[in-house]
Order: C-alpha cells, then sequence, then structure tokens
C-alpha cells in the first residue's frame, strides 16, 4: 500500500511541482474523500478513468490505519532537520558567491522541494488522522444521544404514571364529607329497603350507598319540618306586633292618669314625681355633682329636714357633652402643640383657649339651707370639667330686710361668706395641684382672678364631692361617696352655724351703729347693773388701715391677723376719756374668738404696751372670753366682750383718781363701782373681774 | 397656752437654782417655768432650748414672789407658799414638797404674797402681802412664829439686812419700814413721798422696790428711785429714770433697776444713769442676777411678755427664754 505508484487521480489538492522521487516522498498522495468512508479498509473507489482489477489504488485513508503515527512525526523532525541544513548549505553557498543558477543550489534546491512534498502529506495525514478521529466519536456520541432520549422518555413516562396513581389514590369523593351515622344506628333505624342488610353487611360500597341514602332521606324530613315551623314563627311574630301596638295606645291614657295624681302627691307629701325627674336629670351630672347630690340629699332625709338639694342647668347641653368624644381634649392637646408660639398667638385666641380650660359643666346643684328663723342660705355647686375641680357660690335670702348696718357690709357678701369655714381654707387657689399645669399653658398667673366668676373652690367642696387632691397632708384614705359621707354632717353644721353667726352680727351690727350693746338676758349677770362709759362708735376697718394702727403692732408680730380677716373699730367714751378698740374677727367667728387691741386717750395717750392695766383689760375680754361667750352657740361673744370693755373702762377711770394720790381739784369720775382693793401686786393691776350676785370688782 | 394667752402673760418672779444651772419663772397665769441655762448657753443651742424643760401650773393666782433656799423652790401665789424640791423639778416631778398659808383675817379676797425673804440666821422665812402684814415662818417647824403689823396699804418688797438684823419693807402706802428681827418690833418708818428731792406726786407714793447694801439703801417707785444712807436717813443721790422702778440691785459699783419702760437701767452711786439697755418685754417686773456659778453668770429680766430676756454680757441682750 504505501509502495504503491504514485498515481494522480481527481485531486482536489492540486500540487504546484513535481518532486524527485525518494523512498521518503513514496508516500501515497490521496484525494479527499467524497464519500463518507466506511471502515473499508480497502475502499475500491471508482477512478473516473475506468482502470482495471490490478490498478494500483492510492487510498490514503487506508495508509492511514496503517501508518504509525510515532513514526511520522519522528519523520517530520527529520524533515524539517534536513530542510534546515540544506538551507544553510545554500547560505554558504551563496555566501560563497555562488551563482544562483549553479548546480549545487538547484540540487539543494530540488531536495528542499521534495522535503516540502513530505511536509504537506504528513499535514495531509495528520488532518486526515484528526477528522478520522472526530467523526468517530460523533457516530459514538449519536448513538448515545439516542440512547440518552429513550431513557427520558421512558423515565418521563414512569413519572406521569406515578403522578397519575398518586391522584387515583388521593381521590375524595365528595360522599366523605358528609357525616352520616354510624352503622348501628343506620342499620337500626333505616328501613329495609333501604339498609338491605344482606347485601350491605358483606358489600362496603352497597353499604355506604344504602347510607347515602338514608342520609338524603332524613334530610328532606328535616327541611320540610323547618319550613313548617317558619311559617308558625311568623305568625306569633304578627301576634305579639299587634299587642305592643295595643300597649303603646295605652301610653298617653298612663301620662294624663300621672299628671292628674301630682296634686294628691303634693298632698300627701311624696314627691315621686320630682324624684324621679331629678333622677332622671342626675344621669347626666358629672360624677362629683352626682356624688354630691346623692349624699346631700341622704343627709337631708335622715338628719336635717331643712335641707333640699335641686338640679338646675341645661339638660340638653349636658346630653351633648357626654355623646361625642371629649372635644375639650382636642383643645388642651392643641394648646401643647402650640405652647412653644404661644407670644405669636393674638390675646383672642388665647382667651379662648382660657374659657375653654375654665368651661363649667351645664348642669349645677343647688344646696338650701333653711334656719329656724326663716333665712336660707343658697349654695350653687358648679363642676369645672377640665380642671376637675367644684366651686361654689352663694346667696343669702333672709326674710327681713338687711339693709340697717353699714358696717355689716361684708358680712353677709357672698364673695368672703364661706371663707375659712375649716382653717385656712381660704378658696382662692385651685386645689387640684395637675391643675399648675394646665394653667402655664393658657397663661393664667392665678386661680383667685376667675374666683368671682367661677365660685370658690373650697377644700371642703371638693371633699363633700368626694374628691380629694394630695395635699402632702394627713390623707384619710376614703374616696368617692365615703369621703362626701364623712364630711356632709359636719361641713352642713358649720355652714348653718356661719350663716346664723353673720346673721346675728348683722343685727348686732345694726344696733352697735346706734351705739347700744345689745346684752340678752342670759348674759346680764356677767355684767353690773349701771355701766356708765358707752360706745359712741362702731366702724368698719379694712386690713391696711388695721396694720397702719401703732398699738397692734404686737398682733401683727405674733401672726394673728389674716387677710381673710375683719376688721373693725370701737370707740368709748367716758366723760374727757375716749378708749379706741381695733377689733380683729376671725371669719370662723364666734369659733375663734375676736381679738381686742386698746388704746386710751386721757391725760396723754397710752396703749396695752405701754399700761399694765390697759393689758389686764385685753386679757379680760381677750383671755377670758370662754366667760363671755353666752347661751350656744355663743353668738353674743362680741357684743358681751365690748360690754366688758366699756365695764372695764369704768373701774379704769374710777381707780386711776382713787390711787393716785395728790392730784388736786375734785376727780373727774366718782367712785360709784364697789372695789375691794384698788391695786394688788408689783405691777398694781386694777380690779377689773366683775363678781356676781354680790357686785364687787376683785382682782383675778 | 394658745398664742393669745402668750400674749397676754406677764413674767413677775424669778428664781435660779442653787447650783446655778436652771432658771425658775413664775407667770401672771399661776404656771412655773424651768429653764435650762447650760442648754441655752451651750454653743449648740437651738430654738427648742429656749424653751423650758418644765412648766407646770402651780398655783390658782399669779405667781408674783420665787425664792431658793440650799434645796428647794419656794413659791408664793394666791395667798399661799408652796416649796418644791429642786432635784424633783429637775426630773420633771411636779409634787409639791409643802403648802403654807400665813393666817388672814378673813376677807372677801385672798392677799397675794409680793415678797419672800429669808433671815438666814434663825432660818425663818419672812413674808409680805395684800394684808399689810408681814409674817414670819419658821422653816423647820412651818408655824408662823410671829406678824409684824404697822403698815396701812399692802407691802410690795422686802429686805433684810444681815449685819444687823433688820427687815426692810416697803409698801403701797408710801412708807419705808425698819424693823428689827430678833424682836420684832418697827425701828424707823420712812415716808419716802414727803421727801421733795424724790417724791413724784404725779405717779403716786408707793414704794415698790427696795435693796440694801451696807449701810446704803435703794428705794423707788411712785418717787423716783433713790439711793438712801441709812445712818442719816436721808436721800443722798436720786436717779432721773422716767418710769416707776419696780426691781433694783446693787452689783459690784452699780446699780442696775427695772420697772416700767422696756430697758434696764444701768446707773452709777453718784446719780448718773450710765445706760439704758433695750429688753424685749415693754415693761419690766423682775431682774435676777445668777452669781451663784460662775460659768453661768447671766442676768434675766422679765416683764409683760411671754419672754424673758437673758444678759451674758450686761451690755446688751444676747438672747430671749420664751415660754
Amino acid at each position: 500500500m504505501s509502495s504503491d505508484a504514485v498515481k494522480k487521480r481527481k485531486p482536489k489538492v492540486i500540487r504546484s511541482e513535481a518532486g524527485a522521487p525518494e523512498t521518503k516522498r513514496g508516500r501515497a498522495e490521496g484525494d479527499q474523500v467524497t464519500y463518507p468512508a466506511g471502515p473499508h479498509l480497502i475502499g475500491q473507489r471508482k477512478l473516473f478513468t475506468a482502470k482495471n482489477q490490478d490498478v494500483r489504488v492510492y487510498n490514503e485513508e487506508v495508509e492511514l490505519e496503517v501508518r504509525d503515527p510515532q513514526q511520522d512525526y519522528m519523520l517530520y523532525k527529520d524533515t524539517c532537520a534536513a530542510l534546515a541544513k540544506l538551507m544553510e548549505e545554500i547560505q554558504e553557498l551563496k555566501a560563497g558567491g555562488a551563482k544562483v543558477q549553479s548546480v549545487e543550489i538547484e540540487e539543494r534546491r530540488t531536495q528542499c522541494s521534495v522535503h516540502f512534498i513530505t511536509l504537506k502529506k504528513l499535514n495531509r495525514l495528520a488532518h486526515m488522522r484528526l477528522k478520522k478521529g472526530r467523526d468517530q466519536t460523533h457516530e459514538a456520541k449519536q448513538r448515545v444521544d439516542v440512547l440518552h432520549l429513550q431513557l427520558q422518555n421512558l423515565l418521563y413516562e414512569v413519572m406521569h404514571l406515578q403522578k397519575e396513581i398518586g391522584k387515583c389514590l388521593e381521590f375524595r369523593s365528595q360522599h366523605e364529607e358528609i357525616e352520616l351515622v354510624s352503622e348501628e344506628e343506620f342499620f337500626q333505624e333505616a328501613p329495609a329497603e333501604i339498609s338491605r342488610p344482606h347485601v350491605t353487611r358483606d358489600d362496603q360500597h352497597q353499604l355506604t350507598l344504602a347510607r347515602l341514602d338514608w342520609e338524603l332521606e332524613q334530610r328532606k324530613r328535616l327541611a320540610e319540618q323547618y319550613k313548617m315551623s317558619l311559617a308558625r314563627k311568623e305568625k306569633i311574630q304578627k301576634a305579639i306586633e299587634q299587642k305592643r301596638e295595643y300597649l303603646s295606645s295605652l301610653q298617653p291614657g298612663l301620662q294624663n292618669i300621672m299628671q292628674a295624681s301630682l296634686p294628691v302627691q303634693e298632698y300627701l307629701a311624696i314627691p315621686f314625681e320630682h324624684m324621679q325627674k331629678q333622677a332622671e336629670v342626675a344621669r347626666h351630672l358629672p360624677p362629683p355633682l352626682y356624688v354630691l347630690l346623692v349624699q346631700a340629699g341622704a343627709y337631708g332625709q335622715a338628719c336635717d329636714k331643712n335641707l333640699s338639694v335641686s338640679i338646675s342647668g341645661d339638660v340638653d347641653e349636658a346630653k351633648a357633652l357626654s355623646r361625642p368624644p371629649e372635644d375639650s381634649q382636642g383643645t388642651s392637646v392643641g394648646a401643647t402643640e402650640h405652647s412653644q408660639t404661644l407670644i405669636f398667638f393674638s390675646s383672642v385666641q388665647l382667651d379662648d383657649k382660657r374659657k375653654e380650660m375654665l368651661r363649667r359643666h351645664p348642669l349645677s346643684l343647688c344646696v338650701d339651707l333653711k334656719c329656724k328663723d326663716g333665712s336660707v342660705l343658697h349654695l350653687f355647686f358648679y363642676y369645672l370639667m377640665n380642671l376637675n375641680i367644684l366651686t361654689v357660690k352663694t346667696k343669702v335670702s333672709t326674710t327681713t330686710d338687711l339693709s340697717g348696718a353699714v358696717s355689716a357690709g361684708e358680712l353677709l357678701n357672698s364673695e368672703s361668706l364661706l371663707n375659712c369655714l375649716y382653717a385656712s381654707d381660704h378658696g382662692k387657689e385651685t386645689p387640684n395641684p395637675a391643675n399648675r399645669y394646665q394653667f402655664d399653658k393658657v397663661g393664667i398667673t392665678t386661680f383667685g382672678d376667675y374666683v368671682s366668676d367661677l365660685g370658690h373652690p373650697f377644700v371642703w367642696v371638693q371633699k363633700l364631692g368626694g374628691l380629694q387632691f394630695s395635699s402632702g397632708g394627713a390623707q384619710s384614705g376614703l374616696t368617692g361617696s365615703a369621703l362626701s359621707a364623712s364630711h356632709m354632717e359636719r361641713t352642713m353644721k358649720l355652714l348653718r352655724g356661719r350663716l346664723q353667726a353673720r346673721l346675728a352680727l348683722h343685727k348686732q351690727f345694726s344696733s352697735l351703729e346706734h351705739s347700744i350693746i345689745p346684752v340678752s338676758s342670759e348674759c346680764q349677770h356677767l355684767f353690773p347693773a349701771k355701766v356708765v362709759s358707752g360706745l359712741v362708735r362702731w366702724t368698719t376697718m379694712s386690713c391696711q388701715e388695721f396694720t397702719e394702727l401703732g398699738f397692734v403692732q404686737h398682733v401683727l408680730k405674733a401672726g394673728l391677723v389674716h387677710e381673710t380677716d375683719l376688721f373693725f373699730m370701737a370707740t368709748v367714751e367716758r366723760g374727757t376719756a375716749r378708749l379706741r378698740a381695733a377689733v380683729v374677727m376671725n371669719p370662723r367667728y364666734p369659733d375663734v374668738a375676736p381679738l381686742f387691741s386698746l388704746s386710751l386717750h386721757w391725760k396723754g395717750e397710752r396703749s396695752g404696751r405701754t399700761d399694765d392695766n390697759l393689758q389686764a383689760m385685753e386679757s379680760e375680754v381677750n383671755v377670758f372670753r370662754s366667760e363671755l361667750q353666752g347661751p350656744r352657740p355663743g353668738l353674743q361673744l362680741l357684743t358681751n366682750q365690748i360690754q366688758r370693755l366699756c365695764v372695764c373702762l369704768d373701774v379704769y377711770l374710777e381707780t386711776e383718781s382713787q390711787v393716785c394720790d395728790g392730784s388736786e381739784g375734785p376727780k373727774e369720775f366718782p367712785r360709784e363701782k364697789m372695789c375691794l382693793r384698788t391695786a394688788r401686786g408689783p405691777s398694781r393691776l386694777k380690779p377689773f373681774k366683775y363678781n356676781h350676785p354680790q357686785g364687787f370688782f376683785s382682782h383675778r | 397656752m394658745g398664742p393669745v394667752e402668750l400674749l397676754h402673760m406677764s413674767v413677775f418672779s424669778q428664781s435660779f437654782s442653787p447650783c446655778g444651772r436652771f432658771l425658775a419663772a413664775g407667770n401672771n397665769y399661776g404656771e412655773i417655768a424651768v429653764f435650762s441655762l447650760s442648754a441655752a448657753l451651750s454653743p449648740d443651742a437651738s430654738e427648742a432650748s429656749q424653751k423650758p424643760i418644765l412648766n407646770f401650773t402651780a398655783h390658782d393666782g399669779p405667781v408674783f414672789s420665787l425664792l431658793s433656799t440650799d434645796t428647794h423652790l419656794l413659791s408664793a401665789g394666791n395667798g399661799e407658799i408652796s416649796a418644791w424640791s429642786w432635784a424633783e423639778l429637775i426630773k420633771k416631778s411636779t409634787k409639791a414638797a409643802w403648802t403654807r398659808k400665813p393666817s388672814y383675817e378673813t376677807s372677801l379676797e385672798i392677799p397675794e404674797i409680793n415678797a419672800m425673804i429669808i433671815n438666814p440666821k434663825d432660818n425663818s422665812l419672812i413674808v409680805g402681802g395684800g394684808d399689810n402684814n408681814i409674817h414670819i415662818m419658821d422653816m423647820e417647824t412651818g408655824i408662823f412664829k410671829s406678824v409684824l403689823k404697822g403698815h396701812t396699804d399692802y407691802i410690795h418688797c422686802l429686805c433684810f439686812k444681815e449685819r444687823e438684823e433688820e427687815i426692810l419693807s416697803g409698801g403701797e402706802d408710801g412708807a419705808v419700814r425698819i424693823w428689827d428681827a430678833r424682836t420684832n418690833r418697827p425701828v424707823h418708818c420712812i415716808e419716802v413721798f414727803k421727801y421733795e428731792e424724790c417724791a413724784r406726786p404725779q405717779f403716786g407714793k408707793w414704794i415698790s422696790c427696795l435693796a440694801t447694801d451696807s449701810d446704803w439703801m435703794l428705794c423707788g417707785g411712785g418717787p423716783s428711785l433713790s439711793l438712801w444712807h441709812l445712818r442719816s436717813m436721808s436721800p443722798t443721790s436720786v436717779f432721773p429714770l422716767p418710769g416707776c422702778q419696780r426691781e433694783a440691785v446693787f452689783y459690784q459699783d452699780l446699780i442696775m433697776s427695772v420697772g416700767e419702760g422696756p430697758h434696764v437701767s444701768h446707773c452709777l452711786h453718784g446719780g448718773t444713769v450710765k445706760a439704758q439697755i433695750p429688753c424685749t418685754p415693754s415693761s419690766l417686773n423682775t431682774l435676777a442676777l445668777n452669781l451663784k456659778n460662775s460659768e453661768h453668770r447671766v442676768m434675766t429680766v422679765g416683764g409683760s411678755s411671754h419672754q424673758i430676756d437673758v444678759f451674758t454680757n450686761f451690755s446688751y441682750r444676747a438672747f430671749s427664754l420664751s415660754f
């Protein structure tokens, strides 16, 4: 095969040069395969020109199988080396100056060409080997692919079938969702044609079918029953409607009867109707007012027939308040947001905010306390919603006209009537400490400015409404109704006492202004029959005027004077002697006695500080006040004190001329009072104590 | 005692304890208060130490006189004399050791006792008061052994001259009487208001303070405070003090007196007023010097106030004790 004769066949490769025959070059130059070569080692190809069977065919593919690639590689290397050597020789020759057309060069050139041809063949062979390899690979791959596809198909089918099986197994028939009666029950209850026990006992399928049939039967029956019941219900409903209409038609008739019974109720003093109405309105009261209403009403019923409570105000507004969510909260929130820019708000907006904060609940309570003489103390209680405090306003109505006394102007003034009902309860500031922060937001500095408008927020008012604010003092731990109840009796008694005291003072003042000291018959024994000194003037003073007096400084220093006190000046005269008494009256008169400070103008000016006897007179009325209380409730204290002052002045003046010896001229004040001794002790005090019934004066 | 009562309180008498550490004071309500001077004078004294350690009602009437013996405190009020043991008082026990009453002629009013002094020679108590007489009681037996009559009006003050054993008494009738303690007989009678230098008719004639120092005698009241030489029975100096003096003492070479007016007057023997130290009460009734204890050497004054002024340096008021 490799040594076949060189025969040119239809070459696809065009040989450009003829090669010198060499053993190495004895290689078949095959043309490219025109049709896929099967593994025919001896591929007989048809020549374009007809040849005989013994014509040697040049088949490079066949040659390919024979040759050894390794040998070809060695051949390639040798050829390259030879080529290189020849080139060198040619180079040398050319360098030696030989002509280009010389024979050696030509020879060498020819040899080079032959080498080139060898190289080309080798190249071809390499390419053909490569191609062959590729083809084989390709075939194998194709076979593998086909098998692979088949595998995939089968796997896919398997999966599909598995899924189908799964689905079939999972299938739930609707019939299984229906709750059927248990088998025993079924066999017991169902009639024979449905249950067909002979069949169903063995066959599960039939059993299930039978059970379903029975279920259907039962359901149909029950549906029938349901329809019938519905119809019955309708009928009964209609009957109820009719009866209701009938009842509502009775309503107007009943109202008429109630109206007609009102006079009967009044006659029998069972204000049933009135109480019901009040209860109805009371539902809309805010909680503190409600507590107050209930407690005051209860107290009135149980202990005090002269106390009555009523509600006044606008019920509709109250109802409107309780329905929507708190508007007031919205405004107060708005106030916090704008607190930073408060300065830039116009005063109108600030005013509105303040008004909103100080808003009163539309309903208010009116408590009336009647006294024996017919005068009534009206107390109006209001609830400030945003501040959560109660306030009170007062009014006094009397049976007689009280316009007599000038100095009594302040006594029944509604602003100050209830001052200090309990000690130091001024009612000028709000007792709720949380209000301080609320005030800061809207720029209210003191609540006292609004007190005349809104009423006084006394602490006892809060307690009556069940509101307890921690004020640092001792707390009782009660709240709500219990707190209210515990304070009710005492407060009502104090209120009544206050009214009576003020009314009594009113009467006394009108008498004092006429220079008559009213001494009742029960107190006559405290004083001698004849009292010469008399009251000439009784006036009221302001706090400012009082503090400017020279002879009261000791009282101020002792802290016994407060802004809420009432101040008066009494002037007692006898002959040329004039005694001025400055009176400090605590609003809680007569529980707290009035305090007198004296100044005598007679042969010079003396006061309780400079004259021990005047100090003794002061202590007669200030310290020994319990003797002067008079009959309970001690409303005559003041007038008794003034009368005692007159008596003491008498003694002072009459004994003065006695003690002082060596005075010329007639005594201005003759001795009329009976005294055992006119001086006693180191300070030589006069006898100011009156003894009844003997009627003489002695020392304490 | 409420604030109104405190406002009208007057302190009438004082007495220091024998050890000098405590002060007892009596007021017009009949109470006796015991103050601890050591607590009030200590460097860490507070408001509480100026309050009494003990305050109790001793008598029905004002306590016009207090006197301390070596062991007891004697108080006079409402015509009776009570004795309290100092040791018991310091322990805050208020039980009287004894109470005695001089015999009075019956009267509608119980006469007060204004002055008490002790005669150390025969251990007797000499009291004078509202019934114009001087009663002498033996301290051991408690019996009133004698009565000295002579005054026509009540007795304000008493004084004792140790050397001659003479009792001096001054009264509302303006007379200073001198009695012999051994024989109980009157020796002299000086009517001060008859002497022109001292008399002050615009005030009156009563003598409310007496003090003696060997041959000298101080007396004052309605008449001006004057220093008398007893041998010659004449006034040597008259002190130009404006008010009526209620108590005067000799102290070293000074004369200290208190009376109407809110000040303590320091005077010299020559008749000049050296100083007038202002005090809290508007008029003073009693002045006491604590000479028994050198640590607590103070002067205390009380009057028509519930406060008793304490002078550590006699020239100014240091602080006040308060009832």
